[in-house]
């Protein structure tokens, strides 16, 4: 039997889990005009601040998660990884081949999802933090009967709150050690330039907002010019320059490999922590 | 006699120097609707790539300097710093009290550029090279004659093109070390992040697609949110999780050292220059 297409139109979107991922998303999805938020619903079960939360720009808040699965065409399951089994289950007699599947839970696996459901047009997604602000690095990949246009439907929700990029699911410890990790990383980085300038004279606060601006500007060239990363820096390291000066530090302290040993340290912790 | 302030609704702005720190902050200005673009002039002696780049967005193109500076309210000394001593005393008799003076050369003092103007309506800004990309991370420093009106006309022009702070001179070396040669160090952190998870077994393409709006995502994360680094650190280090074990490596090789020590070195360089 064929899969039916959501119709891009009319279609509606419902959140198992009304956390933060599911608020931002929801949010998101609002402020881009994607959708009207009455055709986003959630369920809430006590919590009456999570409820004027999602009411509050509003998206209808159902009281049990069997509403929100009749409801939706897409079902987001937004829920923390230890309880997506139980959530899965609970809504299973619901599910069917007509709605398309979604689950953000990090370190879940596609054929976990589908045995648990019952249903194969899933879609896993690994969004990162900043999905909050708007600016998520996310990586998905298909399940066995999700279409490319369910893929194409989802990236738009996802692009609402940053970028989407697509993966095989053999490559999600390591996204999580790059994506998923990374922007710890870059907040000791930030802290770090913030130190480096009080040190140099700067009182804290500029020092602060000269440094995360210039990491925000920095990525933003990267991404807006399509430069080789090595390229943008020979761009700027004039000759003698302070520039050159300042990566010659960074290199006699190794500051790449450590980069790369903290991504790889968080890709292999994620592989030993799914197969426990 | 007092300094007259210029009119908001119809003052004009010109740019000695037709390279791409003017082009950046032109097209910005235009952008952001601040400035229609007849209002915005510039000097081209006869490299016709530069006229018609400015031409094509409504930009008025003369052939000397002088014209630029007559046109003009706010004039924008935008050359190199090597040039910038001979480009002022080029159009020092067209000069008056009635303009507001802005110069973006980096290293030179805002005492020296009212010595060679005779003119004190002076404001040095420090841009950095995302403004190429409308996320400069700017510091202004005013002159003595310059008021706290046209401190905040000039912050706007440079708003457009990203944020501005404000700081004592004698700050400008830090200022130089942090958010003048940062973006290098960051286009280093993405290479490292993209090489590392390249390691981990990301396709390159991926990685760095990845790596920079990782990156774009945490500093947008801590600007927007204004919390400490080290709290937004906290809040997503899960206990055993795999960003704890990306930060223990991160710690392990000194990163945080490593970067304060570029953006000192860089600081110092800065300083050193500016002495020769």
């Amino acid at each position: 039997m064929e899969t039916l297409p959501i119709s891009a139109e009319s279609f509606k979107v419902g959140f198992v889990g009304a956390g933060k991922m599911a608020e931002s998303i929801a949010r998101g999805v609002v402020a881009s005009g994607m959708l009207p938020p009455n055709r986003i619903s959630t369920a809430v079960h006590s919590n009456l601040n999570r409820r004027q939360v999602f009411e509050s720009f509003g998206v209808k808040v159902f009281s049990s998660s069997e509403e929100v699965v009749r409801e939706s065409d897409v079902v987001i399951f937004s829920v923390k990884p230890q309880v997506v089994k139980k959530a899965i289950t609970e809504v299973k007699s619901t599910l069917s081949k007509d709605k398309v599947l979604v689950s953000v839970a990090a370190g879940i696996k596609l054929k976990d999802l589908q045995e648990w459901s019952g249903q194969d047009r899933f879609i896993r997604v690994m969004p990162n933090t900043p999905a909050a602000v708007g600016e998520a690095a996310s990586v998905m990949s298909l399940g066995t009967a999700a279409t490319e246009e369910d893929g194409a439907l989802v990236t738009k929700l996802f692009g609402s709150v940053g970028k989407m990029f697509k993966a095989d699911e053999k490559m999600f410890d390591a996204v999580t050690g790059l994506s998923g990790s990374g922007p710890a990383y870059i907040f000791l980085a930030i802290e770090a330039l913030a130190d480096g300038g009080v040190a140099a004279g700067l009182p804290r606060e500029l020092a602060l907002g000269l440094a995360s601006q210039t990491v925000l500007g920095a990525a933003t060239m990267v991404s807006k010019t399509g430069k080789h990363p090595g390229v943008l820096k020979d761009d700027v390291t004039s000759p003698g320059g302070t520039t050159i000066a300042g990566v010659h530090e960074l290199e006699k302290g190794s500051f790449r490999a450590t980069l790369m040993n903290a991504v790889v340290a968080a890709a292999n912790r994620s592989r030993e922590l799914s197969q426990s």
